[in-house]
């Protein structure tokens, strides 16, 4: 089919006695914002594991733009360009926000242990033009006054923008924003919002899973409801509020986010 | 004088050895207890390359008369390939404890049957007999040859901490950090964790093998009693002093720990009924310098600069948390 970015196929994952995912098929087309929504213990961060190649499916097929990636390594699906992001900001630490960046825009060649050695000279060329970008993009998020600072000492909110950075720096063809607004204050949600409509205005596709549902109903296109491991729904926002299933499932058990 | 020589030439080795042991416990964050393991492999290869037949009773593999480069030269290639077998094992899924205790048991294993097994290195006895290599060649008195080596030896730290800083400095050295801040966010932005980590201990283990057949050319012998496990926590100690994860601080390290608190120490007053005072006093005294090192300066006298990125400018008021962005969660 064209258009189609990812294809889920019934996909299942159990751990031990307990089945996680089941039978989950849903796919997403390109250039899209797709929400990932349902209660806790649904199985939306097993479909983020399994489609990142955090874990390996027991049965189903993954589809990344027409390539089968079932059980691919991360970094392997990572070069694909399917960037996905974990719950809670995972900065390297030690190293500084420009670096962080730096290490996110993945130039992998210059990374080679002999060439380092023998090009010394050319791998510093290209770094200073990776370096420019990398601070257009710190510019974008409002963080190039801190580029020299340890990532590890950033706050919450800081590291949530580094997160965005570093994804836009590694600009792929797919990202995954597994709860982006997890602590995250009103002002900076609306500057998260905006970030993640900016990603497909760039030409990337998204997927947020996220328990926010005014959030999910501001910026996604379509969304997917999944609960007990199996998807229940998938369809623009407006039309899941009749479905007797994703109310029951969902959106019945906590009214408050209404 | 020759003393003093023979210090600085000892530190120089040790220092080739810190700056590769840096690489993997430094840098991608691994605490290797089977470095020192690649060192003695070294300096064993070396002197059976290099030291001609055995007499017997003596046993011990090959015994040829490689010229000593070219015996380095291949003692490293073989201790690169035990590193690349154990670093295969080791650093595939263990990580912390679990990859500090595999090591150790393959560190413990190659001990004992270099102990042991008597044909391979003559066993506890060990070997000798490489002393002052080409010293005939270049015409040399027993001094001026101690000298000259000396000066070898520096060139090739020199060499070697050119070499390390410019990786340290690379994205190759900023990756490895990344690596070790954080493996499952490296994953997901496309590194090979096992083959980050894998290709700095196959280097690490390069410089250990080549700081091992200098080494043997050094002490001219070599047997089990010079690789116990407590000469690997010295050079873990003088990385920790100097500045993990910093080669300029490694190489410091080193020579602090090795000329300021081994050496040193020889001049401290010693009983003459209780000779084993100052050697005692000097593990003392190491121990307490690491205590003083993590509770005033755990970053060690140069701390880490993490690879390429740093432009140097000094960071401004943070916007974010003026605008009121930056004070959540």
């Amino acid at each position: 089919m064209t258009g189609e970015i990812l294809c889920i196929e019934n996909l299942s994952k159990s751990f031990g006695g307990v089945t996680a995912v089941r039978d989950c098929t849903f796919s997403v087309r390109q250039g899209m914002v797709l929400g990932l929504i349902g209660p806790n213990g649904a199985g939306k961060s097993t479909v983020v594991d399994l489609v990142s190649g955090f874990g390996r499916p027991d049965a189903g097929q993954i589809t990344f733009e027409g390539r089968q990636i079932t059980g691919k390594r991360p970094d392997t699906i990572a070069r694909l360009g399917l960037i996905r992001t974990f719950q809670t900001p995972r900065e390297w630490r030690q190293l500084t926000v420009l670096q962080n960046v730096l290490v996110a825009r993945c130039a992998y060649s210059s990374e080679a242990l002999l060439r380092t050695i023998v090009r010394g000279r050319r791998i510093r060329r290209d770094e200073l033009a990776d370096q420019a970008m990398a601070m257009d993009i710190l510019d974008r998020y409002q963080l190039s006054a801190l580029r020299d600072v340890k990532a590890g000492d950033l706050s919450g909110g800081q590291k949530r923008l580094l997160e965005f950075a570093r994804i836009a720096a590694a600009d792929p063809r797919l990202v995954i924003l597994d709860e982006p607004m997890g602590g995250v204050n009103p002002v900076l949600g609306t500057r998260i919002g905006e970030a993640v409509r900016q990603f497909v205005d760039d030409g990337h596709t998204v997927i947020v899973v996220e328990h926010n549902l005014p959030f999910i109903e501001r910026i996604c296109d379509e969304v997917v409801v999944m609960d007990s491991g199996e998807v229940i729904a998938q369809g623009p926002f407006d039309g899941l509020r009749d479905n007797p299933r994703v109310v029951d499932a969902y959106l019945g058990m906590d009214q408050s986010h209404e | 004088m020759m003393y003093w020589i023979s210090v600085v030439t000892e530190s120089g080795i040790f220092a080739i050895l810190a700056l590769g042991l840096d690489m993997v416990w430094g840098w991608a964050g691994d605490f290797d207890l089977a470095f020192y393991g690649y060192l003695a492999l070294g300096s064993y290869m070396t002197m059976v390359l290099t030291i001609g037949k055995p007499i017997p009773p003596t046993e011990y593999i090959l015994g040829l008369t490689l010229p000593y480069p070219l015996a380095i030269a291949v003692a490293d290639v073989l201790v690169v390939a035990l590193a690349a077998i154990i670093g295969a094992v080791a650093l595939r899924n263990l990580r912390e404890i679990y990859f500090a205790v595999t090591t150790l048991g393959a560190v413990s294993a190659l001990y004992l049957v270099v102990e042991v097994y008597t044909p391979l290195f003559d066993g506890y006895n060990g070997l000798f007999g490489l002393i002052n290599p080409g010293q005939s060649a270049l015409n040399l008195t027993y001094n001026g040859y101690r000298q000259v080596f000396m000066v070898i030896v520096l060139v090739i730290l020199a060499v070697t901490y050119l070499v390390v800083q410019r990786l340290s400095k690379s994205p190759f050295g900023r990756m490895l950090r990344a690596v070790r801040e954080d493996e499952r966010a490296a994953a997901a932005y496309g590194r090979g964790i096992f083959f980050a980590k894998y290709r700095a201990y196959l280097f690490g283990a390069a410089l250990a093998g080549l700081a091992g057949g200098l080494f043997a050319a050094y002490i001219s012998a070599f047997n089990p009693s010079a690789w116990t496990p407590q000469e690997l926590l010295v050079i873990y100690a003088a990385i920790l002093v100097g500045g993990r994860g910093n080669p300029r601080g490694v190489i410091v390290g080193v020579f602090v720990v090795y000329i300021g608190f081994i050496e040193l120490t020889r001049y401290l007053p010693s009983p003459a009924s209780r000779p084993e005072f100052a050697p005692a006093l000097r593990q003392v005294l190491i121990g307490l310098l690491i205590i003083l090192m993590l509770r005033f300066r755990p970053a060690g006298i140069f701390p880490e600069h993490t690879g390429a990125g740093r432009v140097g400018r000094a960071p401004a008021p943070d916007p974010l948390e003026q605008s009121g962005v930056g004070a959540s969660s």
